[in-house]
């Protein structure tokens, strides 16, 4: 097994929001696939939530370069948190209307009031925890003139709930929950990972024993298995490198103590 | 590129640290079963030490000793004296008219309500067992060689020390009959499943008759912890002192009871023990 084999499966994970690294998981695929119809349907908004890590932002990435190509939609992934810089990329992005000064929410609202749209657009918000409590609720009026539709994403903690609570009760809606992985999905998720990237050595490595000492870890978050095993392919380079692979069994098996040595480099373990 | 060594040190930290505490679980597990295994079985031998020290070794040491006299009479003596004694048998048979039959019923009167029942069914079971004493110091030497015996040879026997009796002056022998120790084993068994006083009383009496004193002590002794308040015990177990050679400890005890119970018999036994009759 070459050097290169080990650097490949690494940056396969490493924790980047790609489109392409988007894996087919039978629950996701559903998931997505409700989402998608959801879109299609009269609503005015669509809330996606979930623990961080679970994929939200993947799922935003890979909805907006599945629906480009057939609809009009916008992504925001970072948070425009100034209000007025808001309507004014909205304006500039939806309705093609530079604006130099100050935007307001009202004179953003007559722009909505005078456009003729012959579909509606997608606005993809994400990290909408981020947004003020003032904004959220111009967002919601905005959702309400159904010329807009939006699909925001929200950490699922108590804030979120709260905000999800008081500005969308009433309105909306379709809401998506995003969980973490089971430990039978992690390893699909890992070995087709692997094998798109053509480490097809590397995906045989991993054992039912060692996805569940991987589980055991991360709970099945995908970020934070992308995170260890960025950090066990590293381990395994630098182990190649000082020429010291058969000390640790060799490539036939993942052994515990690199998981471990993995998990307390990302921090998972306190040692 | 990652420090391998140094991540190797934590890993090597972080799996000591994760065995602490299956280590202290094991260890706690291994003292704490360690106590048990030690504790535990020590308590409850404890109990039957009790029990058994009290009564039943004493009763197996003294059971084959009875019953060796008793069998040496078949093997030594029967056929010896049978063979030298034919003809005064046939000359002095009248004498067998001349034999002391004294069945001993002093214990029955002192029994206690509660043991009489008992006691009389072994009396009635005593009628038919007639044991013979004043040769049993001389037949000590031969029990020695002989401890195997049938009870046929017994039947035997019997009838041979009878007739060996009858050669000898009247006034010498004296037949008496007596419990045997199966009985007073019989007795204990009783005891032991109702703690009765009246029995141990009556097991201490026995074998103070016997000549055990310090059987007849242990028994008084136990009667005593029993119920402190009967006379007779603490009359047997003084006299079981004296026996043993403890007069000073028989006074004192005595005193202390007198002073308690003002018991006049107990006052009686004190001044002869003190003035030297009851040795």
């Amino acid at each position: 097994m070459s050097s290169s084999i080990f650097t490949n499966s690494r940056d396969v994970f490493l924790d980047v929001v790609n489109h392409k690294d988007y894996v087919q998981l039978d629950r996701v695929s559903t998931i997505y696939q409700s989402l998608k119809d959801s879109i299609k349907k009269p609503l005015k908004m669509i809330l996606l939530f979930g623990k961080p890590g679970t994929g939200k932002s993947m799922f935003l990435t890979k909805l907006y370069n599945d629906l480009s190509s057939s609809q009009i939609v916008y992504l925001y992934q970072t948070p425009i948190l100034d209000e007025s810089e808001f309507y004014k990329t909205l304006a500039q992005d939806i309705f093609s209307i530079k604006y130099s000064g100050e935007l307001n929410f009202t004179q953003f609202m007559k722009i909505v009031d005078n456009s003729s749209l012959d579909t509606i657009p997608v606005v993809l918000l994400d990290e909408a925890q981020l947004y003020s409590d003032i904004l959220m609720e111009k967002i919601r009026l905005l959702s309400d003139t159904r010329t807009i539709k939006f699909v925001i994403t929200l950490h699922k903690t108590e804030k979120e709930d709260l905000i999800a609570k008081e500005h969308f009760q009433t309105r909306i809606w379709e809401t998506i929950e995003l969980e973490n992985s089971s430990v039978a999905e992690l390893k699909i998720y890992i070995q087709k990972k692997l094998m798109k990237a053509n480490c097809f050595d590397t995906a045989n490595m991993f054992t039912n024993k060692t996805v569940n000492k991987i589980y055991k870890f991360t709970n099945g978050n995908y970020r934070d298995t992308n995170k260890l095993l960025y950090a066990l392919f590293d381990i395994y380079l630098a182990y190649e490198e000082n020429h010291k692979l058969s000390s640790i069994g060799g490539t036939t098996q993942v052994p515990t103590k690199l998981i471990e040595m993995a998990a307390i480099h990302t921090g998972l373990i306190n040692a | 590129m990652l420090d391998i060594n140094d991540l190797e040190k934590r890993w090597l930290h972080y799996k000591i640290k994760s065995y602490i505490p299956h280590a202290i679980i094991t260890v706690s597990l291994i003292v704490i079963s360690t106590i048990l295994f030690f504790i535990i079985p020590s308590e409850v031998p404890t109990e039957k030490k009790v029990t058994t020290t009290k009564v039943i070794p004493k009763q197996i040491q003294k059971k084959p000793i009875i019953k060796q006299t008793a069998t040496t009479q078949v093997v030594t003596q029967p056929i010896i004296k049978k063979e030298k004694k034919i003809v005064p048998i046939s000359i002095e048979t009248n004498k067998k008219h001349a034999l002391k039959l004294e069945p001993s019923l002093n214990f029955m009167n002192k029994m206690q309500n509660a043991s009489q029942p008992y006691y009389n069914n072994s009396n009635a079971q005593d009628k038919h067992r007639i044991m013979i004493t004043p040769n049993t110091d001389s037949f000590k030497k031969p029990t020695q060689k002989a401890p195997i015996v049938k009870e046929e040879v017994i039947e035997q026997e019997i009838e041979v020390v009878e007739d060996e009796e009858v050669i000898e002056p009247a006034h010498k022998i004296s037949i008496k009959r007596r419990n045997t120790k199966d009985d007073i084993a019989e007795i204990i068994k009783r005891f032991k499943k109702n703690n009765n006083p009246a029995l141990s009383l009556f097991v201490a009496k026995k074998y103070y008759e016997l000549g055990d004193y310090q059987q007849s002590y242990n028994y008084a002794l136990i009667t005593n912890n029993i119920n402190s308040d009967i006379e007779q015990s603490w009359i047997i177990f003084a006299k079981s002192l004296v026996k043993l050679n403890e007069k000073e400890m028989a006074i004192k005890t005595l005193k202390s009871y007198i002073k308690s119970s003002h018991s006049n018999s107990a006052q009686i036994l004190l001044e002869e023990i003190t003035s030297g009759k009851f040795q």
